[in-house]
């Protein structure tokens, strides 16, 4: 036993300043008040009983004197907060990472999880040490503190108690050196991983993370690996005919013996689809649904297994959204081009508006303006444009040259005006290339220079393109009709590109339309969150599966729908670890101390005192120690 | 109202009359007018009053016959007795003589303790007694003792004289210790002639209350005890650690004063009234217990009378 609070010499001249002024009160007190009486005589009939016990009264004032320095020693030692010795040692600092992954959502052990490795998170922090510091860091997609470093067990504890498991893999290698970056400069760092140990192969973290001398401790938590789960999930529009949609799915059986499932998919909450599968031992299983119909927005896949077969819920459901279908009004503008007029006859919802070069602009609001040959001022009421050819003099791209007999060297593989589309073997007669401004993007290129430009002019967006196609055998190729579809959706923000679901964990881009600064975002769970607008895309990580809502504008308008889904095949991978290495060094076990409120004597001392003031208050009043 | 009042200077009429205001109002006056002090032994008067007396004289009360001596009145001579017996005798009827009535105010510390209303109360029943003794023309002598007489208002009679009770009274002050033995030692040498001597106070004698009371009975007087008790005396309101000392005699005592000391302290101070009364009662001293708590006219008026006291 020894002192952490004032030491020895302190603590013995506060008791002897204090039991002298104890001693005097005492003194003082015993100085009775005088009180007049008018016979002393009676008074003398009265106490000659009394005077047998006048010596045990004496003892009893000594008695007195003899609690009040038991309560004063008793509270001068509580100043100087003994302690047991092992608990005088050096602090230790703990970066307590409770995985909240998916993962965690496993109910193999009752209720999850998650709730287990809160419980010993709960456990550590209570046998922490009076002079241990610990931090309680969310273990998700990315690290999230939940409480400073503090020895604060009230705050420690509510830091595990807003730990919430989300729909996300765990970022173990972001935890870890965030945990090695709050250690930094503190001595006897620990970091303690509380979770099921399901992280993938931990073997390559050593190159990667150092812990600079942390301890790295381990808190299992799981017992069963079976588990089934949809990890691919994916839906699309036909191009030709966006009332039709195709579905992709796969399921995989993640234990070590045949599972029979039911495969459930919904459309708008209707059942579309029921399939009774059977998978095999580690089976993964894609499935295709094709040419399906009668769902409009939204569609749910579920799967159904037997008891015990499958301990993760969360990943049974996917979700996926359908694109959007609306008419887009399309101004054409040309002098007659049958090739141009075929490709928009293929998209039946198209409203397409033809008019001849120099005549006005009909009324109404255009969504993308085809401008074959021409390049006037764009009006107001058209959104979008693309260009075919635009004359020299007034192209919203400066003309660099004119060239003959290219093609497409080098295109843009990934942006949607030309997704599906092989633009390699195109031969052009003639046409001109283009010299971007900044901000400009070039989409294809022939090796004379650009022939493909997209950007933006005064707030509408456009795509231009340096030759007539008639000049090309572009017409003649699937290729024409995809492009100007293409481009058609991706002004419209449908395009085939789009992307029906997004995955947990990860930085979301999502087409905003308008020119909003923020929007407010609606997860799963009816939250909303402000986001912040980014070249005409929303930017947020999601961490729930589900569908979300985006809500803008100034009556805060519904402004579109998405998915987001799990869809990681090695977060539904939950066979616990029982060992872990980190950084190179296996994780032990977390040391704790069986009973720190043991180690509080200060507590005790204190209870001590309020005991003896009971039994003094007590003894007084039933006149035992006056 | 007397001619002597009718000169008396206005400012020591209205004094007079706020001290007997003090003592008691008109009304009270009046009803004890009609009271008189009992005596159960007959004591030789000086003056002619309205007391029996061991003198056969001129009084209305038959006493006795004698032989009819040249010089005595014809018209006490016994006509009827002559005519029948054919002897002179004499008609002897008893003589009416004065009482001295003797009334001893403690004045000591503790009859002025607290709040002094014993020593109110005492030297009021002294008014008030002395005033009926006065109305019936007796001989009535105050004095104040303590370890001695410490004043004496010289022997008086007529309810005139009130007023001079009333002064002698109101200047009487509280001090000094108890010895009740001395004091009426001093007393009885003082005072020749026997009579009733009321004793009015608190009976705290450190050397003892019987003293006090024995040197009159020995003494041929006619003790009357009036002790004046406070009920207040046994419950003080005291608690915790005190020190006690007497108002007299300055002794101490350490007391841790609880519930059940105070209790003790009751029982007491009870049972030291009760010797006082066992005291008197065996030694056939008329004993009164003047609890200040009961009104004055209620002690005076009812129970003096009805302990045979007042008449």
């Amino acid at each position: 036993m020894g002192l952490a609070g004032l030491p020895l010499a302190t603590l013995l001249s506060i008791f002897g300043a204090a039991s002298a002024l104890v001693v005097v009160f005492y003194i003082l007190k015993l100085r009775r008040r005088a009180v007049p009486v008018p016979f002393s005589r009676i008074w003398d009939n009265v106490l000659r009983d009394k005077q047998a016990t006048e010596l045990f009264s004496k003892l009893r004032r000594v008695l007195s004197l003899l609690l009040q320095l038991a309560l004063l020693a008793l509270l001068v030692l509580a100043l100087g907060d003994p302690k047991p010795k092992e608990d005088l040692r050096e602090a230790r600092h703990l970066v307590l990472l409770v995985d909240a992954s998916a993962s965690m959502k496993a109910v193999d052990v009752k209720p999850s999880r998650l709730f287990a490795a809160k419980a010993e998170a709960e456990k550590i922090v209570r046998g922490l040490g009076t002079s241990d510091r610990a931090i309680v860091v969310q273990m998700g997609s990315v690290p999230t503190p939940r409480s400073s470093m503090s020895g604060d067990q009230t705050e420690l504890l509510q830091g595990v108690a807003s730990v919430s498991a989300s729909d996300t893999k765990a970022d173990l290698e972001s935890a870890l050196s965030f945990g090695r970056d709050s250690l930094r400069g503190l001595p006897r760092g620990e970091i303690v991983v509380l979770g099921d140990g399901a992280y993938g192969d931990t073997s390559e973290l050593s190159k990667r993370v150092s812990l600079e001398g942390a301890e790295p401790r381990f808190v299992p938590i799981g017992k069963s690996k079976n588990n089934l789960s949809i990890n691919e999930f994916s839906v699309r529009r036909y191009p030709l005919d966006k009332s039709r949609y195709e579905v992709m799915l796969e399921v995989s059986n993640l234990t070590d013996t045949p599972a029979d499932v039911e495969l459930e998919l919904s459309g708008d909450g209707m059942v579309v689809d029921v399939t009774r599968l059977k998978l095999g031992p580690s089976e993964r299983l894609p499935r295709y649904y094709q040419d399906l119909a009668g769902a409009s927005r939204t569609l749910t896949a579920r799967l159904k297994s037997a008891p015990g077969s499958d301990e993760l819920p969360v990943d049974d459901v996917a979700y996926a959204l359908l694109p959007e279908r609306r008419r887009a009004r399309i101004l054409l503008v040309t002098q007659g081009n049958t090739y141009l007029e075929a490709a928009l006859l293929l998209d039946e919802y198209l409203d397409v508006t033809q008019v001849t070069p120099g005549t006005a602009v009909p009324e109404g609001r255009f969504d993308v303006g085809i401008l074959d040959n021409v390049a006037p001022p764009l009006a107001e009421n058209i959104g979008a444009a693309l260009y075919l050819n635009p004359p020299a003099d007034s192209s919203p791209v400066p003309i660099a040259s004119t060239v003959e007999e290219f093609g497409f060297d080098t295109w843009d593989r990934k942006t949607p005006v030309l997704r599906f589309m092989s633009m390699g073997d195109i031969q052009v007669a003639k046409g001109r290339t283009f010299k971007p401004a900044a901000g400009d993007k070039v989409l294809g290129a022939s090796d004379q220079g650009p022939i493909l430009v997209s950007g933006a002019r005064a707030g509408h967006r456009f795509v231009a393109l340096g030759f007539d196609p008639r000049d090309s055998d572009l017409v003649l190729r699937i290729a024409w009709p995809l492009l100007v579809l293409n481009t058609i959706n991706a002004f419209l923000e449908e395009d085939t590109g789009y992307v029906s679901s997004y995955r947990t964990g990860e930085i979301w881009r999502i087409a905003v339309p308008g020119s909003l600064a923020t929007v407010n975002l609606q997860d799963p769970l009816g939250v909303k969150h402000a986001v912040p607008v980014s070249d005409g895309r929303a930017v947020f990580r999601g961490e729930l599966a589900g569908f979300y809502k985006i809500f803008g504008g100034p009556d805060a308008a519904l402004l579109g729908e998405f998915a987001a889904n799990l869809s990681d095949l090695d977060e539904s991978r939950i066979a616990p670890q029982q060992q872990l290495t980190l950084a190179g060094k296996k994780a032990t076990a977390v040391s704790i101390s069986q009973a720190s409120l043991k180690s509080e004597v200060w507590i005790y001392l204190l209870l001590a005192v309020l005991l003896v003031s009971v039994l003094e208050w007590v003894t007084y009043h039933r006149r035992l120690t006056v | 109202m007397g001619l002597l009042e009718l000169f008396r200077p206005k400012t020591a009429q209205r004094r007079v009359e706020a001290r007997r205001a003090q003592l008691f109002d008109d009304d009270f006056q009046k009803k004890l007018e009609s009271l008189a002090i009992v005596s159960r032994r007959v004591f030789a008067g000086r003056m002619r009053a309205e007391r029996r007396s061991k003198k056969k004289g001129s009084g209305v009360e038959f006493a006795d016959h004698r032989d009819y001596a040249p010089g005595d009145d014809f018209r006490s001579v016994d006509w009827n007795v002559y005519q029948r017996f054919g002897r002179l005798l004499v008609r002897l009827y008893e003589e009416e003589e004065d009482l001295s009535i003797y009334f001893i105010v403690d004045t000591s510390t503790s009859m002025g303790f607290g709040d002094g209303r014993k020593f109110d109360q005492a030297r009021r029943l002294a008014a008030a007694l002395a005033y009926v003794g006065l109305a019936n023309l007796d001989r009535v002598t105050i004095v104040g003792a303590t370890d001695a007489v410490v004043s004496r208002m010289p022997t008086t009679r007529g309810k005139g004289r009130i007023f001079k009770v009333f002064d002698f009274l109101s200047e009487l002050e509280a001090g000094g210790t108890t010895d009740l033995g001395d004091a009426m030692k001093t007393f009885v040498a003082q005072h020749k002639r026997r009579g009733l001597a009321v004793l009015i106070s608190d009976l705290y004698d450190p050397a003892g209350f019987e003293r006090g009371i024995n040197t009159l009975r020995f003494n041929k007087f006619e003790p009357f005890v009036l002790h004046v008790v406070d009920q207040n005396e046994a419950k003080p309101e005291l608690k915790g650690d005190v020190r006690l000392y007497d108002c007299e005699t300055g002794e101490e005592r350490e007391v841790t004063v609880t519930d059940s000391l105070l209790e003790d302290m009751a029982r007491a101070f009870s049972d030291y009234q009760k010797n006082i009364e066992r005291f008197c009662t065996s030694r056939q001293v008329p004993y009164f217990a003047a609890d200040i708590g009961i009104p004055f006219d209620e002690l005076v008026l009812r129970v003096f009378r009805r302990g045979g006291f007042l008449r």
